[in-house]
C-alpha cells in the first residue's frame, strides 16, 4: 500500500476548511500549521486571478527528513506514510533545513519537530483524514495509489497529461499531486512577498518558537 | 485562453500566508563549525610541525592538546545548546539512524574528544613517544570530524547553495587557515620563525583557496540554479548580508593573505599575527554568512 494525496487546483476555493479540520484534528498550536492554504495574486488589476494551493507534507519516497534524522524519529509506516515519533525527536531541526516543502515546523509545545502525517491516527482506523472530510468540493482526493481502482489512481489516470508535483528536480518522489498547479501555485519563486502585501507574514504568537 | 492566463507569471504575489519559519539554525550553529574548524586545524597542524619543525614543535604538545580540547568542547556545547530537546541528545546513541551525517558526527566527535582527552593526558605526562602515536589516529579521525558538517549541509536538500563538494572543500580549508592561524598565536616564543613561515604559507593558500571557491560560487553560482541565484541576491547589491558578506571575505582572506606576503618580505612576526588574528575573527563572519542566507528564502 502506498498512500498518496491528489488536490485539484480548479476546485479549491480557498475556503481554509481543511486548514482549521487539520488544526482541530491534530491539536495543531498557534503560529504552526501542519496544512496551510496559500493565496497567490497573479496579474495587474483589473486583469487579476486569485490561485489557492494547500501545502501540506509530500510524503516522499526518498524524504531528505527521513534521511537526516539522527534518532528515526522521522520514520515510514507500511502504508508509505512519513510519520513521526515526538517522544524520540531530539529537536535538532535536521528535519526543518532538509525539508524542500518547508513541510515541518518546531512545536513551541513540545520543542520537537512536527508535521502533517496524512492522520495516520484516522487512516489506522479506517477513517479519513480530517482535511479530505472537511473539503466542501471534494478538492482534496486520498487514496492507495498501489490501487488501481481507487479513486487517487483514476483520477490520475483521467488526468495524466496536468499532474505536478512541487520541486520534482529535488529527486524526492513526492506522493502528493495537484491537478491543474501551474508555476505560480507551487514555485515559491515564482511569486514576491512584498512587505505588508499580505497577511499574516509575521509570526504573532509570544510563545518561543525554538530554544535558542 | 483567458486572458489572465496571458499575464505574466513575474506579476505574482503572495498575499495571504503564514510566516515564514525564519531563521532555523541560528548563531550558535555558526559558533560550532568556527570552533571545530580550530580544535581540528590545531591538530592538523601540530602534526604537520612535528614533521617539519620537530624541535621547537615537541613544546606545544601539551598547549595544542588543551586548545583542541577546549575547542571542541565548545563546539559539542553549542551543538548540544541548539537543540530543542538536548537532555533527549543521549538519544542519538541508542536509536541511531545511520543514514543521517548528524548521527555520524555525534559518534566521530565523541570518539575525537576521547582522543584530545588522552593527549591532554599524555602531554601533560610528557610521555612523547605514546603521545605521537595517539596525534596521528587523532589526525585522521579529524579529518571526517571537521567534513561531516559538510555533509550535513549537503543532506539538508531544500538548501541548493550547499553543495557537497564545495562545502566539503570549505570546511577543510577552514580548518586549516584556522588551525595555521591558532598555531600561529599559540607558538609565542616556543616556535621558530621558520616554522611560523610555513603556517603563514598554509594561512595564505588557504584563504586563497577558499576565497577562490566562495567567488566561484558568487559568480558562476546563480548562473545553475534559480534558487541559488535567489539566494544570492542576499550577499549582493543591497541585500541583507552584502555588507557582512564582504566584511567577511576581506577579513578571512584577502587582508590576511596580504598580510602573509607582507610579513614574510618585511620578516615580521607581528604582521603575521595580525593576519592570524584577522583570519580566526573573520572566518566566524564567512561561516554565518552562508549559514543565514539560505535560510532566508520561502520553501513553499
Amino acid at each position: 500500500m502506498q498512500l498518496g494525496f491528489l488536490v485539484d487546483l480548479h476546485l479549491c476555493m480557498g475556503c481554509k476548511g481543511c486548514e482549521i479540520a487539520c488544526k482541530v484534528e491534530n491539536h495543531v498550536p498557534l503560529s504552526t500549521w501542519r496544512l496551510r492554504v496559500k493565496y497567490v495574486d497573479v496579474g495587474t488589476f483589473p486583469e487579476t486571478k486569485r490561485t489557492f494551493t494547500p501545502l501540506r507534507c509530500n510524503h516522499c519516497t526518498n524524504a531528505p527528513c527521513e534521511r537526516i534524522c539522527p534518532v528515526s524519529a522521522l520514520h515510514y509506516i507500511d502504508n508509505g506514510i512519513v510519520d513521526i515519533d515526538k517522544e524520540r525527536c531530539i529537536g535538532c531541526a535536521g528535519c526543518v533545513m532538509a525539508c524542500p516543502y518547508g513541510a515541518i515546523y518546531i512545536d513551541p509545545h513540545t520543542q520537537t519537530a512536527d508535521k502533517c502525517t496524512y492522520c495516520a491516527h484516522r487512516v489506522a482506523s479506517s477513517m479519513m483524514p480530517a482535511c479530505v472530510v472537511a473539503c466542501p468540493v471534494e478538492a482534496n482526493i486520498f487514496g492507495d495509489l498501489d490501487d488501481v481502482t481507487s479513486n487517487i489512481s483514476r483520477y490520475i489516470q483521467k488526468n495524466q497529461s496536468n499532474i505536478q508535483v512541487r520541486k520534482p528536480e529535488r529527486g524526492t518522489n513526492p506522493h502528493h499531486f495537484y491537478v491543474n498547479g501551474g508555476n505560480v501555485a507551487l514555485n515559491p519563486l515564482a511569486s514576491e512577498r512584498p512587505e505588508g502585501h499580505h497577511l499574516f507574514g509575521k509570526m504573532t504568537s509570544k510563545m518561543p518558537v525554538g530554544g535558542h | 485562453m483567458a486572458a489572465h492566463e496571458m499575464l505574466a507569471a513575474t506579476n505574482a504575489v503572495v498575499s495571504l500566508d503564514v510566516g515564514l519559519p525564519g531563521i532555523v539554525w541560528p548563531w550558535l550553529v555558526t559558533v560550532n563549525m568556527w570552533a571545530k574548524s580550530i580544535g581540528t586545524g590545531v591538530i592538523f597542524m601540530l602534526f604537520m610541525l612535528l614533521r617539519t619543525h620537530p624541535d621547537s614543535a615537541k613544546q606545544l604538545r601539551f598547549a595544542t592538546a588543551v586548545v583542541a580540547f577546549v575547542f571542541i568542547n565548545i563546539f559539542l556545547l553549542f551543538t548540544l545548546a541548539d537543540l530543542h530537546q538536548p537532555f533527549r541528545f543521549w538519544h542519538i546513541l541508542v536509536h541511531p539512524h545511520f543514514s543521517s551525517a548528524i548521527a555520524w558526527g555525534t559518534f566521530m566527535a565523541s570518539t575525537f574528544l576521547g582522543l584530545l582527552t588522552l593527549l591532554v593526558l599524555l602531554g601533560y605526562a610528557k610521555k612523547d613517544e605514546t603521545y605521537d602515536k595517539v596525534l596521528l589516529w587523532t589526525s585522521i579521525l579529524a579529518i571526517p570530524v571537521t567534513l561531516y558538517t559538510a555533509a550535513l549541509m549537503a543532506q539538508c536538500t531544500a538548501r541548493e547553495l550547499w553543495q557537497m563538494p564545495a562545502e566539503s572543500a570549505q570546511m577543510i580549508l577552514a580548518a586549516t587557515l584556522a588551525g595555521s592561524a591558532a598555531m600561529i598565536l599559540l607558538g609565542g616564543s616556543k616556535l621558530t620563525y621558520e616554522a611560523k613561515k610555513d603556517l603563514g604559507v598554509v594561512l595564505g593558500l588557504s584563504a586563497l583557496m577558499a576565497f577562490i571557491i566562495y567567488m566561484a560560487e558568487y559568480i558562476f553560482g546563480p548562473q545553475k540554479a534559480e534558487e541559488v541565484a535567489a539566494t544570492l541576491e542576499y550577499i549582493k547589491g543591497d541585500g541583507q548580508y552584502a555588507v557582512m558578506f564582504w566584511i567577511g571575505q576581506f577579513m578571512t582572506y584577502l587582508i590576511p593573505m596580504l598580510l602573509v606576503v607582507l610579513s614574510r618580505a618585511s620578516k615580521s612576526e607581528a604582521i603575521l599575527k595580525l593576519a592570524a588574528l584577522l583570519a580566526l575573527v573573520g572566518l566566524f563572519i564567512v561561516k554565518h554568512v552562508w549559514l543565514m542566507i539560505p535560510q532566508l528564502l520561502p520553501m513553499s
